[in-house]
């Protein structure tokens, strides 16, 4: 029995405890974590409620119809010099392209980050869910390019959630076919310059005609850099090329002409590199699919993917700077088991370091937020209000500023700036859930367990009323940081 | 050397009396201030200021080359060679000006193709990724004269939303962006500040600038606005730097620059980036209003782009790129640039613009001859392992 674990494990592992939890799980919190470890029977019902993955892929593709941009199947861009600068709006006014962008696109994304927020506060498997944000983050795909805003929850859905309790090299797989990975870093328009669709162009809808004639190495790169190897692990520009070549016909079902199976990854051979290319030394002289997904079996069994991903699993459960012998302990099971990850997150469990009582990490904004409305049951905000609040606390979910997802380190969110609005958010969070009649002291110790100290207790008592007294609850150091 | 002081003691009141009054002059030679922009993404310099005079030009970026002067968006001639992009407008103004520089073929000393090994590099000063743990923006402000120093609480601020590494480290910094939400009640502000005071010195010191930063704008609460994010920024920066007492560097991020796909048109990204790069300079010069005379901004970029055009109408990560330097206190109207030509054989790696300039020789005469950082400290603490990189001479007026 022992609280101090139950508060570790529910905020350094999960995503904060909700009134009664620590009590709940004091008697086996590591148990707790480990049963977490399994693949979800049933999609949580506000995921289940989103649009389909072939939806979201053809929202983008329709709202381009509406502007007589001439695109289908998704692949056309703004890029057209034919754009109108308005367009009429229903309401009679005119809209500039981007507002009608805006007002057409965005409540897509504003359900998905309020489901996605839903799942997350009410949860019984919050280790489960910061993994899946975890390795959401790891394959990011951002809303922050046009074509792709729709497409990061189906992402998360389809790829990581499925996968993230499985093995690694079926996750990597899934990521690199995924239509929100292979638009997002442009692969789907990657043709090889000696496919038979570079030599014969006349087979391309026109709109593509002289836009598709080569290589696009933008999603090679990424996955050597970011999903697997990791930076400066010794690849050339010579491998990067190489595997830009091998995934080359990696594409997009069109959206609007779904295949038979329902399948929207779709291998295209006339756009596909032909011989054999050789990467970080080995020869792959596959034809056609197989080739990519033999050196995607590669990478995912390259020790130097495994030192990379548990660098980061590290970093991001224990401390910004990670203890080399706890990533040894994990690179070493994600080597030995294959890279299961199931295994691979048990062994984060294991490590001494996880369960040192100080706090050696900051919530990022995200967190935060969620372990306040874990915390007190609300406020329940409309996707809308989350899409403001992320943003002006500048992580906005599935709004990655790069490739490279969020940093993960303290120095990134403890700035002024956003040290003041997370304090203006537990203002306003205290002050929309004060009549509920909450004792900040009592949740306080249900939240935060034997971690809350004396000078942050005696504040709140101080406080000149309960609304005030949460607000300082939230915003004091053992709730920022875990 | 005679300590002013001193002799401020020797005269009495009637020297303080007769000394006061400096202080009251926006004219100080001393009081300048430096904008950095930080360009995410690599912008293709080739596009930015194309080169249109390079007989190579157009064969090299095939497809992808900005037209000469005069033809349909065309380029906006800067010289008989080089050009702007037709979005940069109200830069070529100010180059008529004589109030920007641009350079080109320029690189930080990073050679690889990541954005983000490369933006670390930028950003930590040294010649490796993470090879320092805080910014060389920072680093040169622990350096800032003394006489610069003085009625100053915050010596930069960043105008975003996390601290960007280049502005980390030990000189007093803030930052800012604008809000939403309604500003927390005093009281409330009072008891957290007094509750980190006690229990988290990084909490408390971020709190406390965070306060004096919005005492400094006005604002601490509904100060946000949609869209046109970065020229919000420049605005605001503006307001900082505009006090007689405001920082004297302010940094500001710009996102959304890697062009893989479809970057010419007029509604590509890269236009449209490089029209709001032009209205955000603008929106600066207009919010420092006079100031804007002793001001100085430095564009720059993690690299460059590829010089021919990849298979989707777009360009993949290359090496050096183009930079600006703008302001009233520039000596401009010029472009600096040991071109190295586009043909095949001159290009780096078969592949890209070959850098011939260190971007580290712009930012170290910035620090230098606008701000008055000690030459040899930029060599040790700011950009260590920068010798071969001279700062470049006579880039401000005089």
């Amino acid at each position: 029995m022992s609280l101090q674990d139950a508060a570790i494990a529910a905020n350094r592992f999960g995503l904060g405890a909700r009134p009664g939890e620590l009590a709940r799980i004091a008697g086996d919190p590591r148990g707790w974590l480990r049963a977490q470890l399994t693949p979800e029977s049933v999609l949580p019902a506000p995921l289940a409620a989103l649009p389909s993955t072939a939806d979201d892929e053809a929202a983008f593709a329709r709202w381009l119809a509406t502007l007589h941009l001439g695109g289908a199947d998704g692949a056309a861009s703004m890029s057209g010099t034919t754009a109108p600068n308005s367009i009429a709006a229903p309401d009679g006014g005119k809209l500039s392209v981007e507002q009608s962008y805006v007002r057409t696109l965005l409540p897509r994304y504003a359900a998905a980050l309020q489901a996605r927020i839903d799942v997350a506060t009410t949860t019984d498997r919050p280790f489960f869910e910061r993994l899946v944000h975890f390795w959401s983050n790891h394959f990011t795909v951002s809303a922050a390019k046009p074509q792709v805003i729709a497409l990061p929850p189906s992402f998360e859905r389809d790829v990581v959630r499925a996968h993230a309790t499985g093995r690694f090299e079926d996750m990597l797989t899934a990521s690199t076919q995924h239509p929100g990975m292979l638009i997002y870093l442009d692969n789907y328009l990657s043709v090889g310059p000696n496919s038979f669709i570079a030599s014969h162009p006349g087979y391309l809808p026109e709109y593509l005609r002289g836009r598709m004639t080569g290589l696009n190495e933008n999603l090679a790169r990424e996955i050597l850099e970011l999903h697997t190897l990791g930076v400066r692990s010794g690849y050339t520009q010579a491998d990067v090329t190489a595997f830009a070549k091998i995934i080359t016909g990696w594409s997009v079902q069109g959206a609007r002409r779904p295949s038979a199976d329902g399948k929207l990854f779709r291998f295209q051979p006339s756009f596909h590199e032909p011989g054999t290319h050789v990467l970080l030394g080995v020869s792959y002289p596959q034809d056609g699919v197989e080739q990519g997904q033999a050196a995607l079996r590669a990478l995912a069994g390259h020790p130097a993917t495994a030192n990379h991903v548990a660098t980061k699993l590290v970093r991001h459960f224990v401390a910004d700077d990670p203890p080399p012998a706890a990533v040894a302990k994990v690179s070493k099971v994600f080597r030995d088991s294959d890279g299961d990850l199931a295994k691979v997150s048990a062994v984060l469990i294991d490590l001494p370091e996880a369960w040192f009582p100080a706090a050696a990490k900051l919530k990022p904004p995200e967190d935060f937020v969620v372990s306040v409305m874990r915390a007190m049951g609300g406020p329940r905000l409309t996707g809308r209000q989350l899409t403001a609040v992320f943003d002006r606390m500048g992580q906005k979910p599935y709004w990655a500023p790069g490739p490279d997802g969020w940093a993960d380190i303290a120095a990134n969110w403890i700035g002024p700036d956003p040290v003041w609005k997370r304090i203006e958010w537990a203002d306003v969070a205290s002050k929309a859930m004060a009549t509920s009649g909450t004792d900040p002291v009592v949740l306080a110790k249900e939240t935060l367990g034997p971690n809350v100290g004396p000078a942050t207790l005696e504040a709140i008592k101080r406080a000149e009323s309960p609304a005030q007294g949460l607000a300082l609850m939230l915003a004091s150091p053992e709730f920022q940081r875990r | 050397m005679i300590d002013r002081r001193q002799i401020m003691g020797g005269l009495g009141l009637a020297g303080v009396l007769a000394a006061a009054p400096r202080f009251a002059f926006a004219a100080e030679p001393t009081d300048k201030r430096l904008v950095v922009v930080l360009l995410r993404g690599a912008m293709d310099g080739l596009s930015a200021a194309p080169p249109y005079g390079d007989p190579d030009f157009e064969r090299a970026r095939n497809g992808l080359a900005i037209a000469g002067p005069g033809q349909a968006n065309g380029a906006l001639a800067l010289d008989s060679f080089f050009g702007l992009h037709p979005s940069l407008s109200g830069l070529h103004d100010r180059y008529a000006r004589r109030e920007l520089i641009v350079f080109h073929a320029i690189a930080s000393p990073y050679r690889d193709r990541s954005h983000f090994d490369g933006q670390n590099l930028l950003e930590n000063g040294s010649a490796a990724p993470y090879g320092l743990p805080d910014g060389w923006l920072n680093r040169a402000l622990v350096g800032l004269p003394q006489a610069r120093r003085e009625g100053r609480t915050d010596l930069g601020v960043a105008l975003a939303s996390s601290m960007p590494l280049m502005m980390r480290g030990a000189a007093r910094v803030t930052s800012w962006s604008p809000s939403l939400l309604p500003a927390p009640e005093t009281d409330l502000v009072a008891r957290v500040r007094a509750l980190y005071a006690e229990a988290d010195p990084k909490l408390a010191m971020a709190l406390t600038e965070a306060i004096e930063a919005n005492a400094a704008t006005g604002a601490g609460g509904k100060g946000g606005a949609g869209g046109q994010e970065f020229v919000v920024l420049m605005q605001a920066a503006a307001k900082f730097l505009a006090g007689p007492n405001g920082p004297c560097v302010a940094m500001i991020e710009s996102t959304g620059w890697d062009t893989h796909a479809n970057q010419a048109g007029a509604y590509s990204p890269l236009t449209r980036n490089l029209a709001t790069l032009d209205r955000g300079i603008q929106a600066m010069a207009d919010g420092l209003g006079d100031r804007w005379s002793s001001t100085a901004v430095v564009v720059v970029t993690e690299f460059g782009r590829m010089v021919a055009m990849n298979g989707t109408s777009g360009t993949d990560h290359g090496t050096a790129s183009a930079a600006f330097l703008v302001g009233g206190a520039v000596a401009g109207g010029r472009v600096m640039a040991d071109w190295p030509g586009l043909k095949p054989a001159n290009l780096y790696a078969a592949r890209d613009l070959k850098p011939t300039a260190d971007l580290r020789s712009l930012t170290k005469a910035a620090l230098r001859d606008h701000l008055g950082i000690d030459e040899a400290r930029l060599e040790t603490a700011v950009f260590p392992g920068s010798a071969s990189a001279k700062p470049f001479e006579g880039l401000f007026r005089a």
